[in-house]
């Protein structure tokens, strides 16, 4: 998959996908109001200010919802069927789309909504490739 | 009522389904000639044409957005205005409003809204990837894989996890939408039946979503004539359709930002509606909602008020919203049995509710008696709820 980014974005988007690599998780903060903020923003969508940096995100959230891949996927995505993608919410009041490891069965149906989820990196050569964060059932 | 009141006076629509033979530009200048001699108008009454973009094809968005169509039609130099609103599949709601503004103020008189898409005859991987590419943050979120089908499924468990609704329940909304489809000669699926058994039998797509509850891609062509009510009573209408009430939300643009999945903005944008209308939704006799997929619409039945909160499924499971049942909803089959033709499934829906209300629906569909419709669009990942309360009434 193309890892092509927006003209000028790469200011706002590589400290984030630079944490990813590393194994870890942030998410953007005002320090202007000291909020919060997911995904990140260009200005705070709260006060408006650009105070805006990365801070390490929550790595325990709660399952809004999820989809199983099964058939057919988004070009480039061909080679992780099945897959599970989730909206997760974040102490702080963020959310976001995660990818989901598969529970011990090897698939999704130990997941459920408003259950517990924590955050545990996939390796770099996958968050080179698709960064986003990756979060599974706890241990 | 005042003789500026905005009113629907006449309609045009192509079938539904897989027409390769059917060049776009020849499905938009046919139903707009369909729907212009509808309305008992001639093509160079139109002074004003708002467009329902495509999304097959940039060319053809392109062609639509540097007034092809009025060349095509043969209206050089007698158009005052032609331009494309967009909101996906919410665009019919919000090109509707902006007719109704126009005419209303005096900005135009006769308004020509105009609809054509070839998804079903377009690569459908190619559709695939361009729907996956729109309305999901490309830099954050589209890195999960996210898929179409994913964002109805996503709407899908929240929805089936609020409301105890079983797979079989969801299943007899695909259901209900195929037996309306069987009364329309105009659906993708006018003449092949459904069962809840064989929608359980398919393959699971995205869990919970399986192969015969996702929107088939098709093409599709409709048109609409709005006028002032003081014009259609000149025109000798004696039924026309008046906007009654509308009222919307824009949710989110990443679905991944709804905070309310299995809900999304459909319990904000109707009250406003209702209360301009004067009726309730205890009022309606049909409905027409966005339904790409079965959760959509029964988040958009329940928040529009025409359930109980987490009744809808096992309501279509008990047929309440099927051919003879309580509500009729959906009467032409929905996205999800009369064709998904983009942007233009909130478009066949709205112009369903028209044809319902001014009585022309055809003796097995027609809802006897049908005077006030609640139409819903949503476009994008569902990003907004909007809402058009519809009234047939005497010009
Ligand atoms: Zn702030």
């Amino acid at each position: 998959m193309s890892s092509s980014n927006d003209i000028g974005m790469d200011a706002l988007t590589e400290p984030y996908r630079e944490a990813l690599r590393r194994g870890e998780f942030v998410v953007q903060h005002c320090k202007a109001c000291n909020r919060d903020i997911m995904y990140p923003r260009h200005l705070c969508p709260f006060c408006y200010e650009d105070d805006l940096s990365f801070t390490p995100g929550a790595t325990t959230g709660i399952l809004h919802s999820f989809a199983v891949h099964r058939v057919g996927s988004p070009s480039g995505f061909e080679d992780q069927l099945p897959y599970a993608v989730g909206i997760i919410k974040l102490e702080g009041d963020v959310q976001f789309l995660a990818r989901l490891w598969p529970d011990a069965e090897g698939d999704w149906g130990q997941y459920e909504l408003d259950g517990e989820v924590v955050f545990r990196a996939a390796d770099a050569d996958e968050m080179a490739e698709r960064p986003v964060p990756w979060f599974g059932l706890p241990a | 009522m005042s003789d500026t009141e905005p009113v629907f006076i006449g309609f045009g629509e192509q079938p539904s389904g897989r027409y390769p033979n059917r060049p776009f530009m020849g499905d938009l200048v046919r139903v707009g000639a369909a729907a212009v001699k509808d309305a008992d108008l001639t093509m160079g009454e139109i002074d004003t044409i708002l467009l329902i973009p495509c999304l097959h094809s940039p060319a053809d968005q392109a062609d639509l957005v540097f007034s092809r169509v009025v060349e095509e039609l043969g209206l050089n130099k007698k158009v005052k205005a032609q331009y494309m609103v967009h909101s996906g599949g919410s665009t019919s709601d919000n090109t509707i409003r902006t007719a109704a503004g126009l005419i209303e103020s005096g900005q135009a008189k006769n308004v020509l809204v105009l609809q054509a898409e070839k998804w079903g005859s377009a690569p459908v991987k190619e559709m695939i990837d361009m729907l996956t590419a729109n309305g999901i943050p490309r830099e954050w979120e589209k890195q999960s894989g996210v898929s179409f089908n994913a964002v109805g499924a996503l709407i899908q468990q929240r929805y089936m996890h609020e409301s105890g609704s079983t797979p079989a329940d969801m299943a007899s909304v695909c259901v209900a939408l195929r037996d309306w489809a069987n009364l329309n000669p105009n659906a993708m699926y006018k003449d092949k039946k459904l069962t809840v058994e064989q929608v359980l039998g398919s393959k699971m797509v995205t869990d919970p979503i399986r192969a015969f509850e996702c929107p088939m891609l098709a093409d599709g062509a409709c048109a609409l004539v709005l006028t002032s009510r003081g014009n259609a009573r000149k025109l000798g209408k004696d039924r026309v359709v008046r906007i009654a009430g509308e009222g919307g939300c824009v949710s989110h643009y990443s679905i991944g930002q709804e905070r309310e999945v299995g809900k999304l903005g459909w319990e904000i944008a109707g009250p406003a509606a209702y209360e301009a209308a004067g009726w309730g939704p205890e009022d309606a006799d049909i409905a027409e909602i966005y339904d790409s997929y079965a959760a959509v619409l029964t988040s958009g039945i329940e928040g529009l008020g025409l359930a109980p909160k987490g009744e809808a499924a096992r309501m279509f499971a008990r047929g309440e919203f099927s051919p003879g049942g309580r509500l009729p909803t959906n009467t032409n089959g929905g996205l999800l049995s009369a064709g998904h033709t983009g942007v233009g499934g909130g478009t066949a829906l709205l112009t369903e509710g028209v044809r319902q209300l001014l009585g022309r629906a055809g003796p097995e569909r027609q809802v006897e008696g049908a005077t006030r419709a609640v139409c819903g669009g949503s476009g994008g990942t569902y990003m907004d709820s909007q809402v058009l309360l519809l009234e047939g009434v005497s010009a």
